[in-house]
């Protein structure tokens, strides 16, 4: 259900708006509305103006700005070894925070920047070493020649081997030697080697061809091959052991630092939403104002608890509710224990708006039972149960995988129930195993009975649809929506009436009166809606249709349950019938849980709520404390 | 012959239905897709807009099986 809202005005002394706005924050059960106030402002400009901050309250928020935003540097540098947050008043050392924190985030910056240096070089001679590594059993195939100029590429796959070799054969006349091999992450790399007066060229022709030249550090380059190996691997462990040395560091700073520079900026992230707030209060000469949000039942709480701080120097007073103010009412909804579960479904939608309904428990009640009607199988209903319970018990009450199941058993029992009217146990099998027969309607042959109970469903469930429709309008103060809404109702009544008189004429049912009544009504209709009145009327009876798809995908899933126990008779052997009935009654339970949830779902939504749901409702959003 | 005829009306009766719901849901489960990339919490809302097409073939459905059982 949306609680009752109530609209407040809190009034006190200038000196008293941040201590009543950190106790409001701190409740956590009151949203401002500054919208409110400026009607107020428009009324009595004279006196009323938007809150200035003074020179001392400037600056301190500027300096909880500073503070903030430098802490927040800080942890964003730290790598979050630490999240104990210890139980500390932070304001009285907020000064000596002040001056630590721009030594360590000096600190910090400096070894992080030291780490990220070491961590790209690491990663370029991780690289370079994997394709030395490759590259070393090649040496074997090099002539011995003190004279040879050996560099290593990266070549783009055997299409480019191929043109590398062709032009290094031009370029040097045969004076060269190349050879290839893959590395342990896949890439082709390649060995070349060739007399120092080529070499130039060669390079020059390399980077034209756009052949990447495995580089290495200055003081690698002149080393011999077998060399540079050892020598990379040397400098690697070195990197290595300084960065970990830097992490060590920066582990320390955290684990020193973190929770006591977390729990001051929580407090500063809440005491710069109360400079925020303050954004909301409108001032006089000597008072604040502000005007706002909160729950009704929460009013007396709220007044003595500002009594009994500011010893009757705040008060609170509660204001009617003016009509043109009814959009700006946020929106709470609370529903009770069996109830609760169905927000998960009605959450799918936006929120009503505080003069409309809330559609939980509408789902709750209905949902369910169309679900029951649709699937109605004792055998499906038990299962279903099982899983149910087995959700609700493996999930904690609040997950939504436990509300879900809660939903899911309340539709099995409806299942269940169902399914014994209509004498169903996995299809037909409860007739032939069991002798069950049904109670109420056979599903599987009495298509037509089905589909005027679907109907007749529909037309119940349209009409109090309309009939809700109609006491949202009155409560709304519009009684002409009120009047136009039951005028429809009216005329549906009596098309519904008029079919059912067609086809199944009774003495006292005559069809041509009944269109007579709605022929009258419709002009009412049109004078209040306008020309789209008729269409409207037309809408409302296709919305009455779209109920027989409770008949349909019912029918539907009785067939398939049916075909399984079939195919599973006609295969004659005891164990592979099981299992293809198996199989098939699976795929169809799967079938029969989602179709039946989607399309209840659909039945809500599209057409009941529609006649009677005002979405687009604010939510209710208190200020609200983040740390303790 | 007569119930060639019963079951090829009962077979257009359910087909039609079936390849413009298919054609609906093919585009309004494109869009969804897309919504959902951006706005996963509108997962909900996307599943009963793809059912709403369904219409079409449940009454397909409906007449289908009238015309064969009736």
């Amino acid at each position: 259900m949306i609680i009752r809202m109530a609209k407040v005005e809190i009034v006190g002394p200038k000196q008293d708006l941040l201590n009543t706005l950190d106790l409001l924050h701190d409740r956590g059960i009151f949203q401002p509305d500054p919208q409110l106030l400026e009607r107020i402002k428009l009324a009595r400009e004279d006196h009323l103006q938007a809150l200035v901050l003074d020179e001392n309250n400037l600056h301190e928020r500027s300096f909880f700005q500073g503070l903030f935003e430098r802490i927040t540097q800080l942890l964003a540098l730290l790598p979050e070894a630490s999240e104990d947050i210890p139980p500390l008043q932070p304001l009285p050392v907020m000064d000596l925070l002040d001056e630590l924190v721009d030594k360590h985030l000096l600190s910090a910056r400096e070894t992080v920047s030291q780490l990220t240096d070491c961590h790209t070089e690491i990663d370029d001679l991780q690289r370079d070493l994997v394709f030395w590594q490759a590259l070393t059993p090649l040496l074997g195939d090099l002539p011995e020649d003190s004279n040879l100029e050996i560099f290593g590429v990266t070549i783009r796959d055997a299409y480019q081997l191929q043109a590398l070799e062709d032009l290094l054969q031009k370029l040097t006349q045969g004076r060269c030697h190349i050879s290839s091999t893959t590395t342990a992450d896949g890439t082709l790399v390649g060995l070349i080697a060739t007399d120092c007066e080529t070499s130039g060229p060669l390079r020059q022709a390399l980077t034209e061809e756009h052949v990447p030249e495995l580089s290495l550090p200055e003081e690698l380059a002149d080393l011999p091959l077998p060399k540079r190996i050892l020598a990379l691997q040397e400098r690697l462990d070195l990197l290595q052991a300084n960065a970990h040395g830097l992490e060590a560091e920066l582990r320390d700073l955290d684990v020193q630092w973190r929770p006591i520079y977390r729990r001051a900026l929580d407090w500063l992230a809440e005491r710069l939403t109360l400079y925020r707030a303050t954004a909301t209060a409108y001032t006089t000469q000597l008072c604040f104002l502000i005007q706002g949000w909160m729950a009704e039942n929460g009013v007396s709480d709220l007044r003595n608890d500002l009594n009994q701080t500011f010893l009757g120097r705040v008060v609170l007073e509660q204001q009617a509710i003016l009509d043109e103010e009814v959009e700006r009412v946020p929106v709470m909804l609370r529903n009770p224990g069996y109830f609760a579960p169905f927000e998960v479904l009605s959450r799918l939608l936006p929120l009503p708006k505080y003069s409309s309904y809330d559609p939980t428990p509408m789902i709750g009640i209905f949902f369910p039972v169309f679900f029951g009607m649709i699937l109605g199988d004792v055998g499906y209903g038990m299962i279903l149960l099982l899983i149910a319970l087995f959700l609700a018990k493996l999930y904690q009450p609040q997950h939504l995988a436990s509300d879900l199941g809660k939903i899911l058993g309340v539709a099995a029992l409806y299942t269940l129930f169902f399914g014994v009217l209509y004498g169903e146990f996995f299809g037909d099998l409860g007739e032939a195993w069991l002798g069950l027969h049904p109670l109420w309607f056979d599903r599987g042959k009495d298509v037509l009975p089905m589909a005027v109970f679907a109907l007749t469903v529909g037309v119940v469930h349209i009409l109090l649809g309309i009939t809700l429709g109609a006491l949202a309008d009155l409560r709304r103060h519009k009684p002409r929506l009120a009047l136009v809404k039951l005028a429809t109702l009216l005329s549906v009544l009596l098309l519904v009436l008029a079919v059912v008189g067609y086809f199944y004429p009774q003495s006292w049912l005559k069809t041509g009166p009944l269109l007579i009544g709605v022929g009258i009504l419709l002009p009412v209709l049109i004078a209040a809606e306008g020309l789209l009145a008729p269409l409207e009327l037309l809408k409302t009876m296709g919305n009455i249709i779209s109920y027989i798809r409770i008949m349909a995908i019912g029918f539907s899933s009785v067939l398939l349950a049916m075909v399984a126990n079939r195919l599973g008779g006609v295969t004659g052997d005891v164990m592979v019938g099981i299992l293809v009935a198996g199989i098939l009654h699976a795929f169809n339970l799967l079938l029969g849980v989602f179709a039946p949830t989607v399309h209840s779902l659909r039945l809500h939504y599209v057409e009941f709520f529609s006649k009677f749901l005002d979405l687009g409702g604010r939510r209710f959003d208190p200020w609200q404390k983040r740390s303790p | 012959m007569e119930k060639v005829w019963i079951a090829f009306a009962a077979a257009l009766a359910i087909g039609l239905p079936a390849i413009a719901t298919a054609w609906a849901q093919s585009r309004i489960g494109a869009a969804g897709a897309g919504t959902l990339a951006e706005k996963p919490e509108l997962t909900g809302v996307i599943i009963i807009l793809v059912a709403i097409p369904e219409t079409m073939v449940i009454l397909g459905f409906v007449v289908a099986a009238m015309i064969l059982l009736m």
